[in-house]
């Protein structure tokens, strides 16, 4: 169970070296375009199925530009989904006066919002999953030190990602070990989950503390970042400014459209 | 507890980016002037990877659009200092919002303020620390961490309601979703507390040193640290008060305050008339009207079904135009391979 974890927080990673048009672009200017993305979608009202409807679009082009497998993100659009679920009913029970009819079919205000959210949730969520998939991390986390954001807290950001199959390893062989010993139990009881734990922990800062020397050993320093920037090019520019002048005039349009109404 | 984009508006997330980024900001500074900042970092690094593995488990909250789990903010305050606390969890909640799809990417503020912010810089200087600085024993660290666990996850639960509202995309009305999110959160509290103190009596007992060392270093920063918490909720306040809500109320559309239809919250009142302009306007621009469900009983299945048939048929295109790409990626892969 834990090893799988593993597998599902490295295999968009894994996906992230290929090779396409949209890998090669700029993480920056990738960065940018998901964030005007996410921006634009939520900008719009609680009903605006009508106008969300057109940015499937941007991911699904992106997607199918990049190589990447659909299933693979979708599946992580449905862990996201009950979420919005849960809010999206309790729209349909208090907001539930009659917003239009179909073939006889009433339809609330409650039902198109709880399709808007869940919309809104899957535009979202893809748009950040593709931004994943098609930018490796250390790409990332550069663009970040570009933005301005502060070293320390990227270099914690890049620890904490990597520490983590660490320490799923460290879980993973203590739950052997634990399970061997108690006539192989399935789960942890509750009365040893804070010795279990608390030994984990204390495991993982003496790991934590032997992996540190190694890097150190190996010439790594806090404040230099060895891997190189992309630097913008034409491409780079041109999607920046292509998208978010394609999502305004998506926005702008609709409410031209509602003056002509 | 993690909050989703699509229960956002772009006024609330920008705002709790700001704010939370700018008390992160402020972490940083004050790590960077203690003496053993290299040291820390690993330390920072594992204890994030740490509260990673321990929230791996997440359960849904009927009605409120997040989800409850541990959060690991008080138990990382207490093993490493509020600051560094603070910056590890923001670290964990951006790649469990990157990789895990658990919380959004404008939503980041918001959850980092919630689950950071609160617990790291509010609940463990003002509650914990003083339940625990006169004398360090396994019964007051059992008590201390219960009390601050469960304090903690009903301010973050009140600010989830708050931040939900303002956004005005949830109809939940303000006293239903109250009733909803506090209870719910008051279990897992304990449950979170329970789990939480047998984690450090645990640490306490076998290397009392990492505990102690936190607890002396921060009575000694105590006064600083406390003038600085009040400072920061001061300004989050009104940050969050002041400006979310000029912005919210005059801005023109995603907007609608749910609160606003609830009555007996006086203070959004009295933004009635600029409510009231700001839903024309909205009403005005939206797109809907043309597809008739904002008018109902005038006419019966034509727009809406002209919706349905528009709405789909984008779908449609935007698939095929996905499928023509891959098929022409193809074809050029067979050419290369061809060759």
């Amino acid at each position: 169970m834990l090893i799988s974890k593993i597998h599902e927080l490295y295999g968009l990673e894994q996906l992230s070296s290929g090779d396409t048009c949209v890998h090669r672009l700029n993480p920056t200017a990738k960065l940018i375009t998901t964030i005007a993305f996410i921006l634009t979608v939520v900008s719009f009202n609680r009903y605006a199925i009508g106008s969300l409807i057109p940015f499937v679009f941007f991911p699904t082009i992106l997607m199918a530009l990049s190589d990447t497998p659909y299933l693979l993100l979708f599946k992580r659009f449905l862990i996201a989904l009950p979420f919005c679920i849960f809010a999206g009913i309790a729209n349909i029970v208090f907001d539930s006066g009659v917003a239009t009819s179909l073939y006889g079919i009433d339809i609330s205000y409650g039902t198109i919002s709880f399709i808007a959210i869940l919309l809104r949730a899957y535009l979202c969520v893809m748009s950040v999953m593709i931004l994943i998939s098609v930018t490796p991390l250390s790409e990332i986390t550069n663009s970040l030190r570009c933005l301005r954001m502060p070293n320390l807290f990227v270099v914690i950001f890049e620890m904490v990602y990597r520490y983590f199959a660490v320490i799923l390893d460290e879980a993973n062989s203590m739950y052997v070990a634990y399970s061997l010993r108690s006539c192989r139990r399935r789960g942890i009881k509750m009365n040893d989950m804070g010795s279990f734990i608390g030994q984990l922990l204390l495991r993982s800062f003496d790991r934590a503390e032997r992996v540190y020397s190694a890097m150190k050993c190996r010439g790594y320093a806090v404040g230099i970042s060895s891997r190189k920037t992309k630097n913008w090019r034409w491409p780079d520019i041109a999607f920046c400014v292509t998208c978010c002048l394609a999502f305004v005039t998506l926005r702008v349009f609709n409410i031209k459209i509602s003056f002509f109404y | 507890m993690h909050m989703a984009d699509a229960l956002l508006s772009p006024a609330v997330g920008t705002t709790m980016c700001a704010i939370s980024a700018s008390i992160n900001v402020l972490a940083v500074n004050k790590i960077k002037r203690e003496e053993l900042c290299e040291k820390k970092i690993p330390i920072m690094a594992v204890l994030g990877a740490f509260v990673f593995a321990t929230q791996m488990i997440n359960f849904a909250i009927p009605g409120t659009g997040s989800s409850g789990h541990i959060g690991g903010g008080i138990l990382l305050a207490a093993l490493i200092g509020a600051f560094p606390a603070l910056l590890s969890i923001s670290a964990v909640l951006i790649i469990q919002c990157l990789f895990f799809a658990d919380g959004g990417l404008l939503a980041i503020g918001c959850n980092i303020f919630n689950l950071g912010v609160i617990p790291c810089l509010v609940v463990y200087p003002l509650v914990f620390r003083s339940l625990v600085c006169k004398s360090t024993t396994t019964g007051r660290i059992t008590f201390a961490t219960i009390a601050s666990a469960v304090i903690a996850l009903q301010l973050g639960a009140f600010c989830v309601v708050l931040e939900t509202l303002f956004s005005g995309i949830t109809s939940l009305p303000f006293a239903t979703f109250t009733l909803l999110m506090q209870p719910i959160h008051l279990a897992i509290g304990i449950v979170e507390g329970i789990v939480t103190a047998a984690i450090l009596c645990f640490v306490y007992k076998f290397r009392p040193e990492i505990l102690e060392s936190t607890i002396q270093r921060a009575t000694i920063n105590k006064s600083i640290q406390t003038k600085w918490t009040l400072v920061i909720l001061a300004c989050a306040t009104l940050l969050l008060g002041g400006i979310a809500s000029l912005f919210v109320s005059s801005a023109p559309d995603g907007l609608e305050w749910a609160i606003w239809k609830t009555t007996g919250v006086t203070e959004l009142e009295a933004n009635g008339k600029v409510s009231e302009v700001a839903t024309a306007i909205q009403d005005s621009t939206t797109i809907m009207p043309d597809y008739n469900f904002r008018e109902p009983g005038e006419g019966k299945a034509g727009k809406p079904l002209a919706g349905l048939l528009g709405g789909t048929m984008t779908l449609f295109l935007a698939g095929a135009c996905a499928y023509t790409i891959s098929a022409i990626k193809k074809r050029g892969r067979k050419k290369q391979t061809a060759c």
